[in-house]
This record gives C-alpha cells, sequence and structure tokens, in this order.
C-alpha cells in the first residue's frame, strides 16, 4: 500500500481523512437513495411488503423521506438516534437497533478473537516447520476450508448438532423467561453462541491461518534471524519475540480490509442460527421491506466497521516500533 | 509467463484440482438449460416428493423439479461472478497501471478513491441499493465490481511502479516508445500472472456475494439462485429433504467456491515471485 511509504504522521493523517471521507460517503448515500427513486416510493415499496399501512402512517413515512430538509438537518437526526418508526416491527428504530447491536458484537468480537489468535500461533508454528507433513496437512485443511462459504458450514452444523443431535438451540441467544443466577445465564448464553460462532470461527480461522503462515515465511529469511540464532537464544524465543512480532504485522493490516468483507458471513450466520442480531434484525427487515430499518442497520454498521478499521490503523502503530520512533 | 511457472503449475495438485472443478461446473453452468430434464418454473409436479426415475433429486414445496433448478442456479451464481470478476479485473488492471505509469495528480485521486471504497463494507452498499430500487442482477454485480477493483488496481500499480525502473522498459522509454506503447507492449502483457490472482480473487467473492445476497432474499424470488435454494430448503427441515434438497446446492455451491480458492491460492503461491523466493531458499 502506498500510504506505508510515506512518513508515518502523515499515514496515520492520510487513513484517517480516508475514514471520515468513506464515512461521509456512506451516510449521503444512505440519505440520497431513496430520493433517486420516481414516483411515489412509499406505496411502491410497501405494496409488496406484509404490512398494511394505515393512511396516517403512509403520510408519516412520506414525510420522512420526501421532505426537503436537506444533508443538515439529516446528519442532526442521525446524532440524535432519530431514525424514524419501524412499521413492520412496532418500535422506534434505534430501539431494535440497539437492541440487536451487542448479540452481533458479542459474536463477531468472540469469532474475531479466537480465529485470529488460533490462526496466528498455528501459522507461526506451521511456517517454522516448513517442508514437514505438519505444515503440509495444515495447509491442505486451511484451504479446504477455506472453500466452504459460511452458508455451507453454518447450515451443516445446525441440521446436524442442533437439529439431529439436539446438543445445542436452534434459535435465539438466551433462554427466554429463565430467571436463574448469573453463571446460569453466562452459560445459557455461551450454549446458544456456540454454533454461531463455530460456523464463523471455520469461516476465519483458515484465511487468518494462511495470512499468518505466509507473513512468517517471509520474515523468517530477515538477516536478524540469522543473528538470534547466532546468539544462541532459546527457539521459542527466537520464534515469538523475533519472528511472530514482525509476522503479525501484515496480519493486523490485511484485518481491517478483511473485515468488510467479513461482515457478509456474519449476517447470514446470524440469519441460519436465528440469533438475534443485526444480521437477523435485518433479514426480517428485508422480508417485510421495512426501509428505515434497513438503512439504519447499513448505515451504522458500515460506520462501526470504518471505526473498528481505523482502530487497527491505530494498534499497528503501537505494535510497529519502526513508526512510533519514527518522529 | 516463463516455462518454468507453467511447469510448476501443471504439478501442483491445488491447482489442477482446482482447474478440472472449474471446468467441469463451468461447463455444467454453460450446458445447464439444455440437460434440465424441465423448466424450473414448471409448478405442476407433486410439491415436496422424494426422488424417483423421473425426479432424479425429488420436487420443492412449489412443486418444482429440484435437479432442473439447481442447474439453472448454478449458471445463474457462475453468470454473476464472472460478470462482477471480469469489471473489477478490466477497471482495477486499467487504473493500475495508468496510475502507476503517469503518477501526479491522476495518481493520486486514483488511489485516494480506492482507498475509500476499500474502507466501504461492499455487502452493505449492495444491500442498501437491492432493497431500494430492486434491480436485475447484472446491474448488481456491477456495482459490487465497481466496489471491488482497488485491491487489484493497488497490485498492478505497486508491479507498474516496478517495472518503470527496469532496464527494458527504461531502454524502450529511451529509445523513443510513447506511454500507449509501453504499455501496450511491455506493461500490461509482463503483468498477465497478476490478472491471474486478482480475477480468481473477485469470483469467489462475487459467488460468495451473490449466495449470501440470495440467502438474504435480496433477489426476484422467481430467479434460481444457490443461496435461495438453500433458504427455501432450510424452512422444511424436519422433513426428510436434507440430502435431495438441502445438500446439492450446499455441495455445489462449496465446491464451486473451493475450486476457486484453489485456484487463487495456488496461483499466488507459484506466481507471487515474494513468496517464492522465500519458500526456495527456505528448501534445501
Amino acid at each position: 500500500m502506498d500510504i506505508g511509504q510515506r512518513h508515518p504522521k502523515s499515514r496515520w493523517l492520510g487513513a484517517t481523512a480516508t475514514f471520515i471521507a468513506a464515512a461521509v460517503a456512506m451516510i449521503y448515500l444512505s440519505y440520497a437513495l431513496p430520493r433517486f427513486l420516481p414516483g411515489d416510493f412509499v406505496t411502491a415499496a410497501y405494496s409488496g411488503s406484509n404490512v398494511t399501512l394505515t393512511a396516517e402512517q403512509e403520510d408519516s413515512l412520506r414525510s420522512l423521506y420526501s421532505q426537503d430538509a436537506g444533508f443538515g438537518s439529516y446528519l442532526v437526526r442521525l446524532f440524535t438516534l432519530d431514525w424514524g418508526y419501524s412499521h413492520a416491527f412496532l418500535a422506534p428504530v434505534s430501539d431494535l437497533f440497539l437492541g440487536a447491536l451487542p448479540w452481533t458484537l458479542l459474536l463477531l468480537g468472540a469469532a474475531n478473537l479466537i480465529s485470529m489468535f488460533a490462526g496466528f500461533i498455528t501459522g507461526v508454528e506451521a511456517a517454522w516447520r516448513h517442508g514437514t507433513r505438519t505444515e503440509k496437512s495444515l495447509i491442505a485443511g486451511a484451504m479446504v476450508f477455506e472453500g466452504i462459504p459460511e452458508i455451507c458450514t453454518g447450515v451443516i452444523l445446525l441440521v446436524v448438532f442442533s437439529l439431529n443431535l439436539q446438543w445445542f438451540p436452534a434459535a435465539g441467544a438466551e433462554t427466554a423467561y429463565a430467571n436463574g443466577d448469573l453463571l446460569t445465564r453466562i452459560i445459557d448464553i455461551g450454549h446458544h453462541l456456540a454454533l454461531p460462532l463455530c460456523t464463523l470461527v471455520l469461516a476465519y480461522l483458515p484465511g487468518n491461518f494462511l495470512l499468518a503462515r505466509n507473513s512468517m515465511m517471509l520474515v523468517i529469511k530477515a538477516p536478524y534471524m540469522v543473528t538470534a540464532r547466532a546468539k544462541g537464544l532459546p527457539p521459542r524465543r527466537i520464534r515469538y519475540a523475533h519472528a511472530a512480532r514482525n509476522a503479525l504485522l501484515p496480519v493486523v493490516t490485511r484485518f481491517g480490509l478483511r473485515l468488510a468483507f467479513m461482515i457478509t458471513g456474519a449476517l447470514v450466520v446470524e440469519k441460519i442460527n436465528s440469533y438475534p442480531g443485526l444480521g437477523t434484525l435485518l433479514f426480517n427487515a428485508i422480508q417485510s421491506r421495512d426501509l428505515p430499518v434497513i438503512q439504519a442497520v447499513v448505515l451504522f454498521s458500515s460506520l462501526i466497521v470504518l471505526t473498528v478499521i481505523l482502530g487497527m490503523e491505530g494498534l499497528y502503530r503501537i505494535i510497529d516500533p519502526r513508526i512510533r520512533h519514527a518522529r | 509467463m516463463h516455462g518454468k511457472t507453467v511447469k510448476d503449475l501443471k504439478h501442483n495438485p491445488w491447482f489442477l484440482t482446482g482447474l478440472s472443478l472449474t471446468g467441469f461446473f463451468f461447463v455444467l453452468a454453460m450446458v445447464g438449460p439444455w440437460v434440465a430434464p424441465f423448466s424450473p418454473w414448471d409448478i405442476s409436479f407433486n410439491p415436496i416428493s422424494p426422488p424417483d426415475g423421473k425426479h432424479l433429486l425429488g420436487v420443492n414445496d412449489g412443486g418444482q423439479d429440484i435437479l432442473s433448478e439447481l442447474l439453472y442456479a448454478l449458471r445463474n451464481t457462475i453468470t454473476f461472478g464472472l460478470l462482477s470478476g471480469c469489471t473489477a479485473l478490466v477497471s482495477g488492471v486499467l487504473t493500475g497501471v495508468l496510475s502507476g505509469w503517469f503518477g501526479g495528480l491522476l495518481d493520486a485521486v486514483l488511489m485516494r478513491i480506492a482507498d475509500i471504497l476499500l474502507a466501504i463494507p461492499a455487502i452493505m452498499i449492495l444491500i442498501l441499493t437491492a432493497a431500494v430500487f430492486r434491480p436485475s442482477p447484472a446491474f448488481l454485480a456491477l456495482i459490487l465490481a465497481s466496489i471491488t477493483w482497488p485491491t487489484i488496481s493497488k497490485a498492478i500499480r505497486a508491479q507498474t511502479l516496478t517495472l518503470k525502473n527496469s532496464l527494458h522498459v527504461k531502454a524502450a522509454f529511451q529509445m523513443g516508445a510513447g506511454s500507449w506503447y509501453i504499455i501496450r507492449h511491455h506493461l500490461l502483457p509482463e503483468m498477465f500472472p497478476l490478472y491471474l490472482i486478482g480475477f480468481a480473487a473477485k469470483i469467489r467473492m462475487a459467488m460468495f456475494m451473490e449466495a449470501s445476497l440470495a440467502f438474504l432474499g435480496l433477489f426476484d424470488p422467481s430467479r434460481k439462485s444457490l443461496g435461495m435454494m438453500i433458504s427455501y430448503a432450510l424452512n422444511y427441515y424436519y422433513l426428510d429433504i436434507w440430502w435431495n434438497w438441502l445438500m446439492p446446492p450446499i455441495l455445489c455451491l462449496s465446491l464451486v467456491i473451493m475450486a476457486i480458492t484453489f485456484l487463487a491460492i495456488s496461483l499466488e503461491d507459484v506466481l507471487d515471485p515474494r513468496l517464492r523466493e522465500a519458500v526456495m531458499e527456505k528448501t534445501p
């Protein structure tokens, strides 16, 4: 990437500017797209829906979309959480969004932490054992799993472990109306989380593994590795303190880019397991053509992704001492 | 490509598996409408009946032949992938070469746009467009391509910058070759391996997106798609349909995406110079 070759300070400024521009572009698209529609948008959009609107509700929707208030007042509404009312779910859009968000964050966060950690360790160890049977079979396994999309693993895991073996619940994030102490609740949430989490880890792990292994392969031949060996350092110290630390950099920089695409899998997996996060909310909103909810989920999950990518850019500065000390 | 690279590829089991699987599914998708036993929109059969001699994979809930549905769905998924992949490849290569060769303001503007697009989750733009306008699949494939070209563009641009300083390009320039001549005769042909890597990666992503969008119900319900078949079949999980209705689209989708993944990864292993050097030096 070209931004890597410039001065670190301008790299940071450039990244921030890029993400602000991307955020503004997303907000503007979400503001402008419905306005490009010809004719009576509200009637057209809700004609295929299973929601019947009263005249009053139609008027309120029409005023939401056809008001001539400019981009500025749209921004104000966004920041005051005034995102309209969902006639399909009979609740304010912001309540729906904020209710679903924690579950998605839990699922995606856990899946990414586990698959990044496990993928990195296995990648480093595989590269270290380059040319052995272990490495080859790990790579073969990773390539096969990298080729199976989340839809397929998700459905297979659901059919086998939930519908046939009945080990895990098929839907939801926790047992409804269950009142137990905190520990039972945590176990219950984990029990519901297991299947979607496994699906996502199976989807993310191979990519992390291959990336870590490849970047480790490049690091292993660096001159400082010879120095470390010549100094007689213990192998694990060479592997992790000297090699893996540098192999981590590409894994972190690529994470942001991959996140923008990983979201797709998460949406699908939530729907398969009926996990009550943003993906399921979005699916239900699409089914009932509930545009305010679709818009809110699309816009705010994109903004969250952008924030995470920018955060990774900051993390990159911390773990790469070359950037920190280049003042 | 050099003869050695071709030989490396010929002996790479991943590449060969990927290539033969891709070829198989491509042919199947192209001849699909002619070998399908029934029209996939014919709803005159007995709904949810198990496979028999007439319907090799049985009949779905709408009274449609599942095998015919599968063949049309495969065709739609692969066409979507090819269309989006080709468009992303062409725009990525053009923008990459132009901004690498000419530099300056053009480079600055194009790469800034590329950075912005890289950060935006493509699926969100697709969902928003699909939900508001309900456009044709081809239009969505083009929208997807318009968001995914930057990765190809960046790789091509970096390689163009390297080639720009290589001796033969400098020599051609000294002998009075113009920019277009150098781009057409030196830069574009020499970067061929990069096109293959980028193309495979984009097709893979586009097919994955198509399946996900169809699964989420964003396409016209009468358009056959692997994702939509999985989504409908999942509604009847409690019946004994998983092996004749649920499994076939899952297997097809997995195998197609797996085949392209094998191609993408093995091409990158063999053709990416940095990685190849590292591997070669380490191997005794």
